[in-house]
């Protein structure tokens, strides 16, 4: 075993260098320990002891084995990455890392379960699967069939969840109103698999991408589009292809082209001061900045300010990494800071568009003094789609 | 890849593969029950029982065996349990078990832990999430004519001896048992979480991993104490009780009728186990 | 079939096991007491009452007093508290002396470990965690037709025992009523029943016994829970909480403004709890507040605003003030104690 003592010394051996080396590929060899990842990473900015990026770079290249607590701290934003001289693909390592904590089985309490979930009822929060069609009960969304222009794959959170089930019924009256022939997989959609990997059950998720690639060939299709960043990331990085493969997007790039063909066309309006979160899945991890925007400004009325960190410099909002699923204390929250740039900019409404950075967002707009409304930018479209903005979601009657 | 050890406790865990409850109709025409479209998986609290196993065999070493009685479709629900940290797995599989209460059960599982050979432990789930009779380790521990201990909490071993501690659930506390070995010992549901797979295992797990599948033959079965015809107990019908789903009454009124509504419903609530 | 050690011509009455604390029997023992009187009534059989332990007297002369006719006591030193073998070996020793056509156990905690036991010991079939028992007064040997729910409550079946003696089965506490004491003049009588048991056979030890120690969240059989709704306040819901033996959890945003402890909060990344009834005041009703709260049997949800989705995971809702619902409550509650 691996050790530190108190005067700097380093005790390395040969076995656990190995392990290191076999889970990380050696990604970690070109990092030359100048700390930016550190420096840049949010926790330094919530806690009074930042994530120590850095030394975990240093451990997975010597392998040093310690305690791995904040190993579970990553929320996987990828700012430190960005911002690397080196190129070191630090998420990449940290989730090598995890796995090795699982083998150790020094995991934080709560995840096991999440993974079981996962396994049994294809969705990390325990829910029945004949349940998750719940979401569009009246809204007769048909089954996919290979002629539809697009796969809609709602994931577990807009499925299950009340509040980002608001979401996909949004996305589903935008795309009726622009004609879109669609269809969704009902209730035998699987899991992305996004939640295994990033607790670093790489294997795991590799398992659930090589079934979803089969599902997917099987069933015909060639566009996924989804709700969530997160199974946009999953499905576009971590996906194989298979025959012909498919393209995935995320919803806001889908809608972006329509709008750009000229088949979504708002016709109401949205008279507020709207503020854009950008996910770190869809942003920084997939560099997709614009197709937001382009949807936010063709919708009229709506005046778009920046927030202090966007685009690139976006300020992650504490979710990602599998964080959906730990704890965080009281003032440690990232959302929180997020928030409160939202109010220095003037927004009214803090748009975003990932159901993870909704529910982080919406908990913590409370903190701001003015009134701060999250929505997301499929509910502001939805709402623009007709004059007097009566239509909030799609309805049974209507589109 | 893990060879038997003659040290350490040799544990056996009793696991069930259960319809998932939602999915399971009762035809009307016919009253049995449908299970065919049910999706199933492993009895939950049969993983907290597998878990404590698992824990024993850490810190005292040992080899954990997994038993269960039930169709050909069980095997890669005990393949999964290998790919989770058990040593090997054995599944009764006979049509001659069809049909068996829990005499019927609990006997021809004794048989199987019979032929397994010399154990310590059996370790059960709390009860199953179908029969909820919670009433398969005394059973077996009767057949087996061992130790029992239902409702356990904790799990220890006595170094030296052949003995364990074990904290076990009453009516509002617990106690603290001295255990002979060897003993049947069933794991309430949730008191601990279970480790996920370990995807190293897999391969051997589904593809090298020994899974014995015996029948009546194997086993030596009486066919009077087997299945059906070992049954005392017959059903004599089943009937859909309710759906899953809450039932979202309303209660309205003043503010002193809905608190009488309400305090009679806790009345009959806390009293008893509702549903 | 398992050649029953009884025959059906030979056994006879209705039997409850009476289960105690050594100075009073348990609720569900009474609730039993009550059910059997029924059942004999109707199919005119004798109700025995079976008091198993150690220096009795006291106790069998309270048992008396609800409905049975007759108590048979079985005595030994070895029965001072209950261990399976050592009270499974008596047991079977009554059983195969008296022969009793029906007999019943609460299903609780000792009352499963001893029946599971006993009925493989007999040879007879066991019906688990009844929710109503029938006599069937027409078939020849009084067929018991017990009800059993499964599936997670969603399935019910009835089960009989056609052929093997006696007909055993566990009842699950508060599905019944429990008997009332009746006066002097309607009570049974009392005998003994000699037992054995070899020492050496009692496999196990109780070293230690702990009744009544705080329970965690996730253990709670009731909860009374609160959310951003009760502004800072949880006097009521702790008095309510006493009132129903119940314990007090919370939402995320109760715990973030720091009204009560953070090992109280339910959901995500909070607990999982299991509780037979959840009263869940003043929150909305988020997922990642309702996955904590999947596996409770009955949810009642107090809630001023009717849009809140918490209704949605309810089975009783309130759309109403919690501060002009729970004090009104909790007076229905005190009065009727
Ligand atoms: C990563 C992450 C993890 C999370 N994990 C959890 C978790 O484990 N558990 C959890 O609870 N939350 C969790 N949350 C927070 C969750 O999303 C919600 O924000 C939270 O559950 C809301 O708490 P609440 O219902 O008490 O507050 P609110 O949503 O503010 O609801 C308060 C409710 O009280 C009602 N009310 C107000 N006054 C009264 C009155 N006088 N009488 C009756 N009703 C009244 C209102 O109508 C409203 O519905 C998590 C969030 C994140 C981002
Ligand atoms: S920023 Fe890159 S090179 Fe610098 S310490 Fe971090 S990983 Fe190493
Ligand atoms: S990915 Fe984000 S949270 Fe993770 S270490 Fe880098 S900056 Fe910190």
């Amino acid at each position: 075993m691996s050790a530190q003592y108190d005067d700097g010394t380093i005790l390395l051996d040969d076995a656990t260098l190995e392990r290191f080396h076999r889970a990380t590929g050696g990604e970690a060899w070109p990092c030359y320990q100048c700390g930016t990842c550190t420096a840049t990473c949010p926790w330094g900015r919530v806690r009074q002891e930042p994530l120590l990026v850095r030394t975990l770079m240093r451990n997975a290249q010597l392998g040093i084995d310690e305690d791995g607590e904040s190993l579970w701290l990553c929320t996987s934003c990828g700012i430190c990455e960005d911002r690397c001289p080196r190129g070191v693909p630090i998420v990449r390592i940290l989730r090598a890392l995890r796995s090795l904590a699982w083998k150790d089985r020094r995991i934080p309490e709560g995840l096991p379960s999440v993974l079981w979930a996962v396994h049994r009822d294809g969705n990390p929060y325990s829910l029945p699967p004949c349940e998750r069609t719940r979401w569009a009960d009246d809204l007769e969304v048909k089954e996919f069939e290979p002629t539809d222009e697009m796969l809609l794959y709602l994931g577990c959170t807009a499925s299950y969840d009340r509040r980002i089930q608001k979401v996909a019924r949004s996305v589903v009256g935008g795309l009726r109103a622009a004609g879109v022939q669609f269809g969704t997989l009902g209730a035998s959609e699987p899991c992305c698999g996004e939640t295994a990997l990033a607790m670093g059950q790489t294997a795991f998720a590799a398992e659930i991408a090589e079934a979803n690639a089969k599902l997917f060939a099987a069933r015909g299709v060639k566009t996924v589009v989804t709700i969530s960043p997160h199974c946009f990331d999953m499905f576009q990085n971590h996906t194989p292809r298979l025959d012909e493969g498919f393209e995935a997007l995320h919803y806001t790039q889908f809608l972006a082209r329509l709008v750009s063909a000229g088949r979504l066309v708002c016709r109401g309006s949205f008279p507020r001061r709207v503020a854009f979160h950008d996910p770190c899945y869809l942003g920084r991890r997939n560099g997709e900045y614009d197709a937001p925007r382009t949807v936010l400004e063709s919708i009229p009325g709506a005046e778009i300010v920046e927030l202090e960190e966007s685009r690139a410099g976006a300020l992650c909002c504490g979710a990602g990494g599998g964080r959906m699923f730990l704890e965080t204390p009281v003032g440690e929250r990232f959302s929180d800071l997020r928030v409160r740039q939202a109010a220095n900019a003037g927004a009214e409404v803090l748009a975003t568009a990932c159901p993870f950075c909704i529910t982080c967002l919406e908990e913590s707009a409370p903190q701001v003094d003015q009134p701060l409304k999250v929505m997301d930018v499929a509910e502001i479209a939805a709402r623009a789609l007709e004059p007097e903005g009566a239509d909030v979601e799609a309805t049974a009657s209507g589109r | 890849m893990n060879p038997a050890s003659n040290n350490g406790l040799r544990t056996i865990v009793c696991l069930k593969v259960v319809p998932r409850p939602e999915e399971v109709r009762v035809d009307a025409e016919t009253m049995t029950l449908d299970r065919a479209g049910a999706q199933s998986f492993i009895n939950p609290p049969d993983l907290n029982a597998l878990e404590t196993a698992l824990k024993l065999k850490d810190a005292c070493g040992g080899e954990v065996s997994i038993l269960s009685m039930g169709p050909p479709f069980f095997e890669p629900y005990l393949r999964l349990a290998l790919a989770v940290g058990a040593d090997r797995a054995f599944l009764l599989s006979d049509r001659a078990f069809g049909g068996a209460d829990t005499l019927a059960t609990t006997y021809t599982l004794a048989k199987g832990v019979e032929k397994i050979g010399a154990f310590d432990l059996v370790l059960c789930g709390e009860e199953s999430l179908d029969g909820a009779t919670a009433q398969v380790p005394p059973g077996l521990a009767e057949w087996l004519d061992v130790a029992q201990v239902t409702c356990a909490l904790e799990i220890e071993k006595v170094p030296g001896k052949r003995e364990m501690r074990v904290q076990r659930e009453l009516k509002g506390g617990s106690e603290t048992l001295s255990v002979d070995l060897p003993a049947v010992v069933s794991v309430k549901a949730n008191v601990n979480e279970p480790r996920f797979i370990d995807y190293d295992r897999m391969e051997w797990a589904l593809q090298e991993a020994p899974v014995g599948v015996w029948g009546a033959g194997d086993l030596a079965t009486d066919p009077e104490l087997t299945g059906l015809a070992g049954s005392p107990t017959t059903v004599a019908g089943v009937r859909q009780v309710a759906t899953p789903d809450r039932r979202r009454k309303h209660l309205s009124g003043s503010a002193g009728e809905i608190a009488r509504a309400l305090a009679d419903l806790l009345r009959t609530q806390t009293g008893s186990r509702g549903g | 079939m398992a050649a029953s050690l009884i025959r059906p011509e030979e056994a006879q009455r209705i039997w409850v096991w009476l289960e105690h604390d050594g100075t009073s029997l348990e609720g569900v023992s009474l609730e039993l007491l009550a059910k059997g009187r029924e059942l004999a009534d109707r199919s005119g059989e004798g109700l025995v009452g079976l008091l198993m332990g150690h220096e009795l007297d006291s106790l069998a002369d309270e048992a008396l007093g609800y409905g049975a006719d007759e108590i048979v006591v079985a005595e030994d030193p070895l029965l001072e508290v209950y261990t399976t073998d050592a009270w499974c070996d008596a047991a079977a020793q009554v059983v195969l002396e008296k022969k009793p056509n029906i007999l019943l156990f609460g299903a609780t905690p000792d009352g499963r470990d001893l029946a599971g036991r006993l009925a493989v010991r007999l040879r007879t079939g066991l019906t688990a965690d009844c929710t109503d028992l029938e006599i069937k007064t027409d078939e020849p040997a009084l067929m018991l037709a017990a009800e059993v729910t499964g599936f997670g409550g969603g399935v019910a079946a009835i089960i009989a025992c056609k052929e093997n003696r006696p007909q055993m089965a566990t009842v699950r506490p508060g599905v019944f009523r429990p008997a009332l004491r009746r006066s002097h003049g309607e009570e049974g009588v009392q005998s003994r029943c000699p037992v054995r048991i070899d020492p050496g056979r009692v496999r196990t030890r109780v070293l230690e016994r702990r009744i009544g120690e705080a329970v965690d969240i996730t253990k709670a059989e009731a909860l009374v829970v609160g959310g951003r709704g009760v502004k800072g306040d949880f006097g009521l819901l702790e008095t309510l909480a006493g009132l129903l033996g119940a314990e007090l959890g919370a939402s995320r945003v109760a715990v973030d403004e720091g009204w009560i402890e953070k090992d109280r909060m339910i959901g995500q990344t909070g607990s999982v709890t299991r509780p037979k009834v959840a009263i869940v005041c003043g929150v909305s009703g988020a997922m990642q507040f309702t996955v904590g709260i999947m596996e409770a049997d009955t949810v009642v949800a107090i809630n001023s605003d009717p849009e809140a989705p918490i209704f949605e995971s309810a089975d009783y809702c309130v759309v109403d003030d919690l501060f002009s619902i729970l004090p009104p409550l909790i007076r229905e509650l005190e009065n009727s104690r």
